[in-house]
């Protein structure tokens, strides 16, 4: 067996091909289309902001805690969490299947 | 249809999989022949196995925003109820699939070709996971030799494979 997929991914961290990782996060949260997964990335953002923007009441501790304990991998994961998690608050899900 | 050059049996699938994915395309070479079946089907005692994410509600939902895929799997009950059962999954439809598990996740005509005595038995649990991975090492090495277990353990005679 070749295994092509993570190596792609390596390789490039490794040669500080970020463009290629960019591309790949696109493709992943874009459902394969580069174009809609820049587009998901931005309405993520927008969302966050739009809901900071009423000053609702923020658990700080929470995230203060979960930032100050977490590991690394648990942190990178939350990211991608939230990021689909904002996406879907938004009721605008371009994704095939569900969460 | 007929095998490509590679091996593959859906060569086009995969030239649109590597161009929206790229570097995801692998070939495997070290195939493992099928094994025979040793008794008829109406005496043979089924497992399924599929990658349509289904799972018994309220267990951990697969991990489908991870960047590098899932490599667990769930035991669905054999005997379960559709409504007793969810899919999470991201990279294919799922309306019709919610609509009638069966259309990805056959369970009740399976169920149904038991009751009929044309296949034996089944397991007592069918297994599911996410197709998205992008390590197929790490997915040969854990999720595929857990699972070959697992239906080792339940004493299966024939495995009914199904991609979603």
């Amino acid at each position: 067996m070749t295994a092509v997929s993570l190596h792609h991914l390596k390789a490039a961290v490794a040669s500080g091909d970020t463009a290629a990782l960019i591309r790949y996060v696109r493709l992943h949260v874009g459902d394969g289309n580069e174009h809609v997964g820049r587009n998901e990335i931005d309405k993520a953002w927008v969302q966050a902001l739009t809901v900071l923007l009423d000053m609702p009441e923020i658990d700080r501790e929470f995230v203060h805690n979960t930032l100050q304990t977490k590991d690394p991998g648990t942190l990178a994961h939350l990211f991608f969490s939230l990021h689909f998690a904002l996406v879907r608050s938004t009721g605008d899900w371009i994704h095939d299947g569900t969460l | 249809m007929a095998p490509s050059d590679h091996g593959q049996q859906r060569p086009g699938l995969w030239e649109t999989v590597n161009e929206r994915y790229p570097g995801s395309m692998i070939s495997k070479d070290d195939t493992v022949p099928l094994a025979p079946l040793r008794r008829p089907l109406s005496e043979a005692r089924l497992t399924f196995v599929s990658t349509a994410g289904v799972q018994p509600k309220g267990t951990l939902p697969f991990d489908v925003v991870h960047p590098i895929g899932d490599y667990t799997f769930r035991a669905v009950p054999s005997d379960s109820n559709p409504v007793d059962l969810e899919i999470h999954q991201l990279k294919y439809p799922t309306d019709g699939a919610n609509r009638d598990l069966n259309v990805i996740f056959p369970i009740q005509r399976l169920q149904e070709l038991c009751d009929e005595g044309v296949v034996g038995e089944l397991t007592e649990s069918f297994f599911s996971f996410i197709g998205y991975n992008m390590d197929p090492d790490l997915l040969e090495r854990t999720l595929a030799e857990d699972i070959a277990d697992a239906v080792e353990d339940q004493l299966a005679d024939l495995a009914l494979l199904s991609p979603a």
